[in-house]
C-alpha cells in the first residue's frame, strides 16, 4: 500500500495568538520608547526650569549685594557727614528727658549737675 | 542542495561574519581599549569645568559697621559666531555700555568666540542689556560674574584695611593678613553644553559648593576712628608736618580702637596713591620716642628697689657731665623725687635712675615693656624697632636711652608700653581682629593675649600717679587736660635722626602719650607729630601734640559716655592754636 501524506493545498491559517503576541510586544516596545522620549523631554524641560530658577536666584542675590553695597556707601560716615554739610540731614540734640539710661550717671560733685566736657579750642 | 551553491552561501556567510567581526572588534577596541581617551576627548568637546566663585568675606568694625564689602559687576563679552545681525547688536550694546558703535562692530566682526566688550559693568546695566537683547530676540552677548571690593568709608582706616591686587588677593592691611579667611574657596561644577552653548542640566557632573569667605570683625570702633581722623586731619592741614600718627588702645585688652596716619590713601583707588601714602606708620616707622620713654626707667628703678617714692635724686642744677659730654635739662633742678622727675621730665634724673639700675637691668626693662620686639598685631610689616644690647652701647647710651634717645621704637610699641602703666603692669598683645564669623553664624573669638607681667600693680599705680600730675598745673602737659576728667600722660620731644648721621638740627618729632580716666583707664591715646612747620619755641610735645590729645580724649569721652568725675575747669586756648589763629588773621 502506497500511502503518501500530501500537505493540504491551502493550509495557511491565521495564527491570531502569534499576531497578538507580536503586536503586544511591538506596542510595548513603542510605549517604552515613547515613554523614554517623553521622560527625557520632561527631564530636559525640568533642567531648563532649574537653570532658569538658578539664574533668577543668582540675579536676586546679585541685586541684593548691589543694594547692600550701596546701603553701606550711603550710610558710611563720610557720606553722612557730607549730607550734614550739604544740609540734607540735620543732627538734632536729644533732650535729656528723652534719654533712657540703664545705669543712671553719677552726679558730679559740688553743684550736683552733670557736666559735659568741652574743650574745642582748635581754630575753625 | 547542490555543492557549488552551498559553497557560495558559505563563502558569503564567512565574508559577512568576517566583516561584522572586524566591525565588532573595532567597536570593542573603541569602547573598551580606547574608552578613556575618547571619553576625555568627548568631555573636552562638550563638558566644561564651571567655577562657582566664593564670595569674599566682609570686614566690619566692632559694632558691625561695614568697612569693606563686595559690589557685583559683570564682564560683558561677545561670541561672534552666535551673532546674526552685528549692526543691531552693536547698536543695543553701544547704547547700554557707552561704547562707540563702530568699535563694537569691529570686535564682533572679528569672528572670535570670546571678545570682551567691557569689564566692571554695573549689574543693573548688564541686566538691562540682557533684557533688551531678549526682547529683540538677539543672541551672542554674554555676561561673566565678577565683583569689585569697595570700602564705603574711603580713605578712613585705609592703612588698616589695605586693598586687593588685580587677582583679588590682599596685598596690604587686614586684607593681606586675613586673606585666607576672607577669600574662601571657589567651588566648581562639571557641565555639558548643547551645540548652541546652553548648559544641559541633565548631564551635570560632579560639583562642589564654594566656601564663602568669613566676616572679619575688627576691634576698631568707627566712632573713635572718625574722631581720631578728624583731629589728625586738622593737625596735618594746620601744621603741615611730614607725618602725623595717632592710636587709641584699650589698655586692659590690648584692643586697637582707632589707628590712623597721615599722609594716607583711598583703598578704593590704590593706583592713585604714592608709596609714602600707603605706609601704616604706626607699625612700620621707627622713631626715637623722647621723654615718653621715661616711664620705663622710672618703673624699672622702682621695681628693682633702686629708688622709692621718697628717694631724692640730685639733678645737678640742669647740667650733668657724664662720659665726656654734658647732659642738660630744660630747667635747672636740684633734689627731686621720682614723682617730680616724671612731672618735670628731667633728663638728668632719668639718666641717674638708669645708672642706679645698671645697663643690663635697664635693658631688661626696656625689653620687658615690649620694645625691640614685634608685638604680633595682625597687620603686615610690623617692625621690632631697634634696641641695642648693653654690649653694643657706648658710654653715653645709658644716660641717653632713659630719655628716649639711642633707641628706636614704633608708635604702637609706645602705646602698648603706656598701656602697661594704665592697666596695672601687664603688657597685652595688640589685638585688631576681634572675631572671625562664618556665614552659618559660628563665631571664633580672638581672645585678648597677655604677653607678660612687666611690673607689679603698685609700681604701675605710682608711675600713673606721677603721670597724672604731668597734666596738672606745673606739669609739662597742661594742654592735655580734659574738662571733667583726670588725664595721665607724658610728653615727648625728640630731635629727628638725620639720614646723614647724628641729629637733624631744628627738626623734631613731638608726641603726647596719655590715658583717661586715671582711676579706671578706658583708653590710651598716642598723638605723634613729625616735623610740624611751626616756630621752634612752640614745637614741643606739650604744645603741639597734647592739645590734639585733649580734643580727641574729650570727644572720645562723649562717645564712650564717660561720666565726668572732676570739677569743671576753664581751659585756656593753647599757644599753637593761638599762633595759627593769628596767622590766619594776618593773612
Amino acid at each position: 500500500m502506497n500511502i503518501s501524506i500530501q500537505p493540504p493545498a491551502h493550509n495557511n491559517p491565521v495564527h491570531l495568538g502569534k499576531i497578538l503576541r507580536i503586536s503586544f510586544l511591538i506596542t510595548l516596545l513603542l510605549a517604552i520608547g515613547l515613554g523614554f522620549v517623553y521622560l527625557k523631554n520632561r527631564q530636559f524641560g525640568l533642567g531648563e526650569q532649574i537653570r532658569q530658577t538658578e539664574r533668577e536666584i543668582r540675579q536676586v542675590r546679585s541685586e541684593n549685594e548691589v543694594l547692600l553695597a550701596r546701603l553701606a556707601g550711603l550710610s558710611s560716615r563720610p557720606a553722612l557727614q557730607k549730607r550734614i554739610a550739604d544740609g540734607f540731614i540735620a543732627v538734632v540734640q536729644i533732650s535729656s528727658d528723652k534719654i533712657a539710661r540703664l545705669t543712671p550717671p553719677a552726679q558730679a560733685v559740688d553743684d550736683g549737675g552733670l557736666r559735659t566736657v568741652f574743650n574745642d579750642s582748635r581754630p575753625q | 542542495m547542490r555543492r557549488p551553491e552551498a559553497i557560495r552561501i558559505a563563502i558569503a556567510c564567512a565574508l559577512a561574519a568576517i566583516v561584522f567581526t572586524i566591525f565588532s572588534a573595532r567597536l570593542v577596541h573603541l569602547h573598551v581599549t580606547k574608552h578613556d581617551k575618547y571619553a576625555r576627548l568627548a568631555a573636552q568637546k562638550h563638558s566644561m569645568r564651571q567655577p562657582i566663585h566664593a564670595e569674599r568675606g566682609r570686614i566690619v568694625d566692632c559694632n558691625g559697621e561695614v568697612l569693606a564689602t563686595n559690589l557685583p559687576v559683570r564682564t560683558v563679552f561677545a561670541d561672534a559666531s552666535h551673532i546674526k545681525d552685528p549692526n543691531a547688536v552693536a547698536r543695543i550694546v553701544a547704547a547700554h555700555l557707552g561704547i562707540v558703535e563702530t568699535e563694537i562692530r569691529q570686535k564682533i566682526e572679528s569672528g572670535k568666540k570670546y571678545v570682551v566688550l567691557k569689564r566692571l559693568v554695573p549689574a543693573e546695566v548688564a541686566a538691562a542689556l540682557h533684557r533688551e537683547m531678549q526682547e529683540q530676540k538677539l543672541r551672542g552677548i554674554y555676561f561673566e560674574h565678577d565683583s569689585i571690593r569697595t570700602y564705603p568709608n574711603g580713605r578712613m582706616l585705609g592703612h588698616v584695611l589695605g586693598f586687593l591686587d588685580h587677582k583679588r588677593k590682599g596685598i596690604q592691611g587686614i586684607e593681606r593678613t586675613m586673606n585666607s579667611e576672607l577669600a574662601g574657596r571657589d567651588g566648581y561644577r562639571y557641565t555639558e553644553r548643547d551645540r548652541t552653548g546652553r548648559e544641559i542640566v541633565l548631564y551635570r557632573g560632579i560639583e562642589e559648593d564654594p566656601v564663602h569667605g568669613k566676616t572679619i570683625r575688627l576691634t576698631i570702633d568707627m566712632g573713635l576712628q572718625a574722631i581720631l581722623e578728624e583731629e589728625i586731619d586738622a593737625t596735618y592741614r594746620d601744621l603741615k608736618p611730614e607725618t602725623v600718627n595717632a592710636i587709641i588702645v584699650d589698655p586692659h585688652t590690648g584692643d586697637i580702637l582707632a589707628m590712623a596716619s597721615r599722609p594716607c590713601f583711598d583703598p578704593n583707588e590704590p593706583g592713585k596713591a604714592l608709596p609714602e601714602q600707603m605706609k601704616n606708620r604706626s607699625i612700620i616707622d621707627m622713631v626715637e620716642p623722647g621723654s615718653t620713654f621715661k616711664i620705663v626707667v622710672a618703673a624699672g628703678a622702682l621695681n628693682e628697689g633702686k629708688v622709692d617714692e621718697k628717694t631724692m635724686i640730685f639733678c645737678e642744677n640742669g647740667r650733668f657731665a657724664y662720659g665726656g659730654r654734658t647732659l642738660k635739662d630744660h630747667h635747672g633742678y636740684g633734689q627731686m623725687s621720682v614723682h617730680d622727675i616724671l612731672v618735670k621730665s628731667s633728663n638728668i634724673g632719668s639718666a641717674k635712675m638708669a645708672l642706679l639700675m645698671g645697663g643690663d637691668k635697664f635693658h631688661e626693662y626696656v625689653r620687658r615693656f615690649g620694645f625691640g620686639e614685634r608685638l604680633g598685631i595682625q597687620l603686615p610689616g610690623e617692625i621690632p624697632g631697634l634696641v641695642h644690647p648693653p654690649s653694643r652701647w657706648d658710654k653715653l647710651t645709658i644716660t641717653r636711652m632713659p630719655m628716649g634717645h639711642s633707641v628706636a621704637v614704633t608708635p604702637l610699641q609706645m602705646a602698648m608700653g603706656m598701656s602697661v602703666i594704665a592697666n596695672g603692669g601687664r603688657l597685652m598683645a595688640p589685638r585688631i581682629v576681634k572675631s572671625i564669623e562664618t556665614k552659618d553664624g559660628s563665631i571664633a573669638e580672638n581672645e585678648p593675649r597677655l604677653i607678660r607681667e612687666v611690673v607689679p600693680e603698685k609700681t604701675a599705680r605710682f608711675v600713673g600717679g606721677a603721670l597724672a600730675a604731668v597734666t596738672q598745673p606745673g606739669g609739662t602737659a597742661t594742654y592735655a587736660r580734659v574738662n571733667g576728667f583726670l588725664v595721665a600722660g607724658k610728653t615727648g620731644t625728640a630731635e629727628k635722626v638725620s639720614p646723614a648721621g647724628g641729629y637733624a638740627k631744628g627738626k623734631y618729632v613731638v608726641s603726647f602719650l596719655g590715658y583717661m580716666p586715671v582711676e579706671n583707664p578706658r583708653f590710651v591715646c598716642l598723638v605723634m607729630v613729625d616735623e610740624a612747620k611751626i616756630a621752634s619755641n612752640l614745637n614741643y610735645g606739650g604744645l603741639v601734640a597734647a592739645p590734639v590729645f585733649s580734643r580727641i580724649a574729650e570727644k572720645a569721652a562723649r562717645h564712650l559716655d564717660l561720666v565726668p568725675t572732676e570739677p569743671s575747669i576753664t581751659l585756656q586756648q593753647d599757644p599753637v592754636a593761638a599762633a595759627l589763629a593769628n596767622k590766619e588773621r594776618n593773612n
